[in-house]
């Protein structure tokens, strides 16, 4: 089982949150494995098994039994790395070598896109779907 | 070389005790890398109009000092110090304007800062005639502060280690920063702020051979416009901060992953006190309590010192950068 967490925290301005991956789609359809996704109420469903605004022990709990996840850079993958337990992280603005760890694969596409200041809130920041990976980039790390 | 800021905050003493400063700090036998005066007036003049300072200005052009005459904020001097300490420089020498420092000031205290390891900051006596407080012998303890006068307000005859300064001295720029919750008569400002450096690690000094003349004007000042219930309220806030000296008070004023992060180093820090969002992470008392008790919890902003420190390292080094 793979787990899936695809947003991170919605802005209080209301914009898309430039950390959020565009091609969850076509990423999920790749995947030959049960997939789970994690999130809460108001995100959009991706796959028949969404389980919503789960605690923080179910959480663990699941990441302990999941062979991996793939996730956008938010809560999610310091919970899953202080389980101890591998996945992959889709990077565009913020940096990884901040705020990732490096039991994960991150698939940061290009530097270039990081943002210039690293340490604002992400509400003035431009989600821009150029600056992640495609999802076959992300499929053969599987 | 290490430079030197010289920081000089100033209200309603135009024309009375702050010329007299001024040309204190000019004629210093080891001069200043820049010279920055924050006018706090209300009604805050072009000086460059007045003949005195134009002649004190021309000097400082004439000796190449660099100099910044800066508005204000109008918040109090907590808040102006701050700005100075963030100037870039990698001490900051601040002086008020009714205190006439003798000309080696600077030069000593530069010397004992930079000649032994680890200050946080150096002080000579601040002296108000008529001397009152010779044949005292106070500790410069914390611990003492209500029941023995400061070291600065008698004549120091050798270098000794304290606790705290106040008034006029020369700190480390950009490590601790000032309480910016105290109200504008920022009283004990200074205490907190060099009893702050002392517990990130760095010495204290009260140091000889730096006499400065604090005249105390009646007229004027920064604390000009002063309440009791401001004195009150800043005083509350130092003692709550005394009182947990012996601890490490974490402020977790962040996000969910963030509490997670820090998590990770919790074990290796030494009489953690907890303040944070998300107790199911790490168990913790509120943010709106740590703000009623430290008034400015700023400086535990994670996101704001990464940012102050140009940080290129991981989140959890940034951590152990603050409270480690």
């Amino acid at each position: 089982m793979i787990i899936i967490h695809p947003y991170a925290k919605k802005l209080i301005n209301g914009k898309r949150n430039p950390k959020n991956y565009p091609f969850w789609k076509e990423l999920i359809s790749l995947i030959n494995e049960p997939i789970v996704q994690i999130g809460i109420e108001g995100e959009k469903q991706l796959v028949d098994d969404f389980r919503k605004n789960l605690p923080i022990n179910e959480l663990r709990l699941l990441i302990k039994e999941c062979n991996t996840w793939i996730g956008v850079d938010s809560f999610f993958q310091h919970l899953a790395w202080s389980e101890n337990k591998a996945g992959i992280v889709l990077w565009s603005v913020s940096d990884p070598l901040i705020y990732g760890h490096t039991i994960n694969n991150n698939l940061l596409k290009d530097r270039v896109y990081l943002a210039k200041n690293q340490f604002l809130w992400w509400e003035n920041t431009e989600h821009n779907s150029d600056a992640f990976v495609k999802p076959e980039e992300v499929v053969k790390l599987l | 070389m290490p430079k030197v800021l010289c920081s000089v905050a100033t209200r309603g003493r135009y024309f009375t005790t702050l010329p007299l400063v001024l040309s204190a700090i000019i004629n210093q036998s080891k001069p200043v890398d820049k010279l920055v005066i924050f006018d706090d007036n209300d009604e805050p003049k072009d000086m460059r109009q007045e003949l005195i300072y134009q002649h004190f200005f021309q000097i400082l052009d004439f000796k190449k000092i660099a100099w910044e005459w800066v508005f204000a904020e109008k918040k109090g001097q907590h808040h102006i110090h701050q700005k100075a300490n963030e100037m870039g420089f990698d001490w900051v020498w601040r002086v008020d304007d009714d205190a006439i420092p003798e000309p080696d000031v600077l030069k000593n205290l530069f010397s004992y800062a930079t000649a032994i390891d680890s200050i946080g900051a150096v002080g000579g006596s601040i002296l108000t005639p008529p001397l009152q407080f010779e044949g005292y012998f106070p500790t410069g303890k914390i611990e003492n502060i209500d029941t023995e006068p400061n070291i600065q307000w008698s004549n120091i005859s050798k270098i000794k280690e304290v606790d705290h300064l106040h008034c006029s001295f020369l700190y480390r720029a950009g490590v601790q920063d000032y309480n910016l919750g105290l109200s504008r008569v920022a009283h004990r400002e200074e205490t907190l702020f060099t009893y702050g450096l002392k517990q990130k690690g760095y010495r204290i000094l009260a140091a000889p051979h730096a006499v400065t003349w604090h005249l105390k004007n009646p007229e004027g000042g920064i604390r000009s416009e002063s309440k009791k219930e401001m004195y009150a309220h800043d005083d509350q806030i130092y003692r709550n901060i005394i009182n947990y000296r012996d601890k490490t008070i974490i402020i977790l004023n962040c996000g969910l992953g963030d509490h997670i992060v820090f998590n990770k180093l919790l074990p290796d820090i030494p009489n953690p006190v907890i303040f944070g969002c998300y107790p199911e992470i790490i168990p913790c008392r509120s943010i709106a309590e740590a703000k009623a008790l430290f008034g400015d919890i700023e400086h535990w902003n994670i996101y704001k010192k990464m940012d102050q420190w140009k940080w290129t390292d991981s989140l959890e080094n940034a951590y152990r950068k603050l409270y480690l």
